[in-house]
């Protein structure tokens, strides 16, 4: 299993190269506009950062979907279903190689966003002001009428949601790409269908997430339940898409 | 060893075998490579190889020793007439050529004092 | 040791594979004839599992091909499939990270007869090295079954020399080897059987001694008897 982890990284190492590069970019540009105060580059550094929180995670999940994908459609495939795994195990690997990747990720950006915040309290007692400000405005506000005590729980149990949420999402893109290489067999619009299938399955999941959480009128309990819903949701998906694989294998 | 595919391999081996025994190239008693060897050797399947030996000893060219190997002959006397039977192979050659064009064993005799005497 | 009955395999109407029945026995290197898109290529990928059938079945020591089989079949295909990062080293690795019957010394030593490096980058290779490379690591394994497909393409008098004994050294009782190649001649002293095959049927399995023996003909003109057009 390591192994085939290994591989897995190996894939998409590339990738997480150039986020990693495009990053650092983004912090020496935040850090030129904070030590040496120009506002504007500070506000362009910041938000890139946010950009690159977001969509960092963002294209993790899509550069493992897209290596899926080229398993099976292309002759690399061969590498992978030619060695005595099963198709649970060699799924298993690339999912717990892109969680793990995502969780590192995501922990890495909060890391370099609290430091970053920190330096920004070190370097400019004004913003501290601001800060306070922000910190205002989210205590007013409110889920499902009641107001939020932003407090570590909070914290940790959106945390959590956020990473549920990002698995769930890169195993519904797994499935959704697994029936539909399964289906076309490598022929063209292979791509495109994989996507219309993942929007189809995401909005039905969707729905089937939100028919478990109604009701709950707590914001902690609420993305608990929705997490472990996640959660629940992706392990299914993960089976079927790995007895798709098993069966429909065809390199 | 290039190999003439439309007639069986192992006879074509055995031939060459035959021949080298002959001429003295193995020399009498010398010890023969095992099977696999053979085949590794010459270049062909291990399975065609096995036959070789088997035909060789048949036709007294060589001897298997029980967990020794295989050995080309010692016996003189089986050299000797593996030599004649090679050389009348020959001769049967020559002579089937000399009759396509239209010679016999007279003409035959004849061609052969002609090449001693020009030697 | 690799059985099929009746295996077919169908790519929407077009029948690659039309109930095949075929045996291939331990201690033999059988060499599979056919034109091109004859099955040849989508019987050896069901053998190595790496297609399903669509009917019949396919069996490795009696039971059906799947993840176990795999670790004693040794598959190569036509076509280049290693991963374009990797470097000549990277593929032994990975092959010894995967089958435990890779052995590291053999393919270095196989590298080093096809003039080969490890540090060479799969990317850069020609299709001649590249097609080396593929026999190397396949015939560092000690597999039980080696399919070979098209081993002899694109490479060079010597190395195939080297290829064919290679094949030969792995020709043993308990193993069996099927080549498949265009290069009949190739393939007549090494093979001891031939497996022809035409539109995904199998024709006929001859003993190749026998076949000389009995006929006077060599596989190449059996081939053309079979697959050539009747001139009147």
């Amino acid at each position: 299993m390591l192994k085939l982890m290994k591989y897995e990284l190996r894939k998409t190492w590339f990738i997480k190269l150039i986020l990693l590069g495009v990053t650092a970019v983004a912090e020496i540009i935040f850090l030129i506009g904070l030590y040496g105060r120009y506002e504007d580059t500070l506000a362009v550094g910041t938000f890139l950062l946010f950009l690159l929180a977001f969509c960092g995670l963002t294209v993790i999940g899509i550069a493992s979907v897209v290596v899926l994908h080229r398993d099976m459609n292309t002759r690399q495939g061969y590498m992978l279903f030619m060695t005595p795994n099963s198709c649970y195990k060699i799924l298993g690997a690339k999912v717990l190689e892109c969680g793990i990747s995502i969780l590192l990720a995501g922990a890495f950006f909060f890391a370099l966003g609290a430091l970053d915040v920190s330096l920004v309290f070190a370097r400019q007692g004004m913003l501290n002001l601001m800060w306070q400000r922000i910190q205002e405005a989210l205590s007013h506000m409110t889920f499902a009428g009641r107001p939020i005590q932003l407090n570590l729980s909070v914290y940790i149990a959106l945390g959590f949601s956020i990473l549920a949420s990002w698995f769930s999402t890169v195993m519904t893109a797994y499935l959704a790409d697994v029936i539909s290489s399964a289906l076309l067999n490598g022929k063209k619009f292979n791509g495109l269908i994989s996507f219309l299938i993942f929007i189809a399955l995401s909005w039905g999941l969707g729905k089937l997430i939100a028919l478990a959480v109604d009701g709950i009128r707590d914001i902690v309990p609420y993305l608990w339940v929705y997490s472990l819903c996640s959660l629940a949701v992706a392990a299914v998906m993960y089976w079927i898409t790995a007895r798709i694989m098993e069966k429909h294998l065809s390199v | 060893m290039n190999f003439d595919p439309m007639t069986p391999i192992w006879l074509q081996v055995a031939t060459r075998l035959k021949q080298q025994v002959a001429t003295g190239a193995l020399r009498p008693g010398a010890k023969l490579p095992g099977g696999r060897d053979l085949a590794l050797q010459f270049g062909i399947n291990p399975n065609t190889a096995a036959r070789i030996y088997q035909e060789l000893e048949r036709e007294g060219v060589c001897d298997t020793r029980r967990g020794l190997g295989t050995f080309v002959t010692d016996r003189e006397d089986r050299i000797l007439a593996l030599r004649e039977e090679m050389a009348l192979q020959a001769l049967r050659r020559f002579m089937t050529d000399l009759s396509g064009l239209g010679m016999g064993a007279g003409d035959a005799i004849q061609l052969i004092q002609k090449e001693e005497n020009t030697k | 040791m690799i059985t099929s009955k009746q295996l077919t395999r169908k790519f929407g109407s077009k029948t690659a594979v039309d109930r095949v029945d075929l045996t291939l026995e331990p201690g033999h290197v059988y060499a599979m004839l056919g034109p091109n898109g004859s099955g040849k290529t989508t019987w050896m990928k069901m053998a190595a599992g790496l297609m399903k059938p669509t009917g019949g079945e396919i069996l490795y020591d009696g039971q059906p091909v799947g993840i176990s089989s795999r670790r004693f079949v040794a598959y190569m295909s036509t076509e280049p499939y290693f991963y374009n990062w990797m470097t000549v080293g990277d593929v032994g690795k990975y092959y010894q990270d995967f089958f435990e019957d890779f052995s590291m010394e053999k393919f270095e030593r196989l590298l080093q007869h096809m003039e080969l490096e490890t540090g060479m980058k799969t990317r850069t290779l020609s299709s001649g090295m590249m097609a080396k490379l593929k026999i190397a690591v396949t015939m560092a394994r000690d597999a039980k079954v080696y399919m070979l497909d098209e081993p002899f393409n694109g490479i060079d008098l010597l190395a195939r020399d080297e290829i064919r004994r290679c094949i030969l050294e792995e020709a043993k009782p308990e193993k069996v080897l099927i080549l498949s190649s265009h290069l009949v001649e190739e393939m007549e002293a090494v093979a001891d059987r031939a497996v022809f095959i035409r539109q995904g049927k199998l024709i006929e399995v001859r003993d190749l001694e026998e076949m000389r023996e009995r006929d006077g003909v060599s596989m190449a003109d059996r081939y053309r008897e079979i697959y050539g057009h009747v001139e009147g």
